[in-house]
């Protein structure tokens, strides 16, 4: 009885560790990206794969989704020791990114103007203009990843 | 004495010039990104294309063009070191490097087929398998090039050092798809001009190559649909 209570609270407190602040963090940002992902793949279909499926409102929402998640404040997810752990799964942050603050604020900056950019152009609902600034969004992924994110 | 052979039939010639280009493209969209991603893609079917036309080419095409003469067999290698063989058309050792050159490309174009890249661009044939696997396969893709990067600086040396060592020009044959060599072996050599490229051959080629191309750039995809994002909404739900 005292074994298994022992184990209980052996793995409870393990539990406790795994979702501890750093993993936190690890699991909140993998979740945020994976978002974008689902929500720069919408505007893809309806604006560069197929244009003739071009739904104003739906283009709409995933660009206000994606900036406000660019406006969310990512950057408090990348903590100290942010670059050892597992979230969902385990991180694929570069450990150069703690001596990369600047370029790394840089590109971050990139991508959030490019996302407001795109919202706002989405509202409108011009499909060349969307067309353009969608481009310049998943070039700033790119940069992003390129800089800290490890290859697969 | 020297005498002037065709080696290089124009196929090859245009496959071998064609393939520089488009993998010097394919790099430079690959790691420019943003929008020419796409462009990435249509590039390395392209080279798709490329390379199915070259293995069809390697048995249809002419003399030199074919696998079986100038396969890199042990003896032929053997005696190539020795200083031993004797020949018109690849030498062993550049054969090797002919083969190892197509099998990475394969490899490349392969997992290029089901990569992604997490960002808003996916292979043709992502669809076919988990997103897990693709990301592998991505991982691949990134490794291979390494690999293909490596062979082409070789290759590239290589021919330097024929060119300075050997005072022997192996880009002016690849360009005009004429040789100088001995008369005595040049009398070993069927001219690949003009009985050498059969339009029968050369159609067959191109008609299989393009079909490949056809069915990977979006035939299959239409036999056997598994877009798996078919089921979303075209328009906003309600919450
Ligand atoms: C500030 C830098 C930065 C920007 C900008 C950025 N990413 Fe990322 N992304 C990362 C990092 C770092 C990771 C790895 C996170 C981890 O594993 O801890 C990542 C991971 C991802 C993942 C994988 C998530 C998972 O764990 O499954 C996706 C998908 C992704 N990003 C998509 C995007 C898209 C789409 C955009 C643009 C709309 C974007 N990212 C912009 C840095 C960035
Ligand atoms: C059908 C053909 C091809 C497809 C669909 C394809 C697809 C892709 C995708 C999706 C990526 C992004 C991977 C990532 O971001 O991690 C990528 C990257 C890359 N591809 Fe391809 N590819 C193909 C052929 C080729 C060929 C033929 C070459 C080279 C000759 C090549 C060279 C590269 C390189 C170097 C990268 C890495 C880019 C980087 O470092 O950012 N690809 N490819």
């Amino acid at each position: 009885m005292k074994k298994i209570a022992l184990t209980v609270l052996l793995t409870a407190s393990a539990t406790a560790a795994i979702s501890g602040p750093v993993e936190e963090q690890i699991r909140f940002r993998q979740s945020a990206y994976s978002f974008l992902g689902w929500n720069t793949g919408k505007i893809k279909k309806q604006v560069v794969d197929n244009p003739e499926s071009f739904n104003k409102d739906y283009v709409a929402a995933a660009a206000n989704a994606i900036a406000a998640v660019a406006n969310s404040g990512l950057g408090e997810l990348y903590g100290p020791g942010t670059d050892q752990g597992i979230g969902w799964k385990q991180t694929r942050l570069k450990p150069e990114f703690f001596q990369k603050k600047d370029e790394v604020t840089a590109a971050a900056n990139k991508f959030n103007e490019a996302a407001n950019g795109l919202a706002k152009v989405a509202a409108a609902g011009d499909k060349v203009a969307i067309k353009e600034a969608f481009g310049k969004v998943t070039e700033s992924c790119k940069g992003c990843h390129d800089l800290v994110r490890i290859k697969e | 004495m020297k005498v002037t052979v065709h080696i290089w039939d124009l196929p090859l010639r245009l496959f071998h010039w064609l393939l520089v280009v488009s993998i010097a493209a394919a790099y430079i969209t690959a790691k420019l990104g943003g929008e020419l991603i796409d462009w990435h893609g249509r590039i390395g079917i392209f080279i798709l294309g490329l390379l199915i036309f070259r293995i069809v080419w390697g048995f249809l095409g002419s003399t030199h063009a074919r696998f079986v003469s100038f396969f890199p067999t042990i003896p032929r290698l053997v005696a190539y070191l020795k200083g031993r063989w004797q020949g018109v058309g690849h030498n062993p050792l550049g054969a090797l490097s002919v083969f190892a050159l197509l099998g990475v490309l394969a490899i490349q174009v392969g997992t290029g087929l089901f990569a992604n890249d997490d960002i808003a661009y996916e292979g043709p044939l992502f669809g076919f398998i988990d997103k897990s696997l693709s990301d592998q396969l991505t991982g691949w893709h990134n490794t291979a090039f390494n690999f293909l990067l490596g062979l082409v600086v070789l290759h590239v040396i290589a021919i330097v050092f024929y060119r300075w060592a050997k005072k022997t020009n192996l880009v002016v044959p690849m360009l005009t798809g004429k040789k100088q060599v001995p008369k005595v072996l040049a009398e070993t050599v069927i001219s690949t001009r003009p009985s050498g490229v059969g339009a029968l051959r050369l159609i067959l080629s191109l008609i299989i190559s393009c079909s490949v191309v056809w069915g990977v750039s979006g035939g299959i995809s239409t036999l056997y649909p598994v877009d798996r994002y078919q089921q979303t909404a075209q328009a906003t739900p309600g919450f």
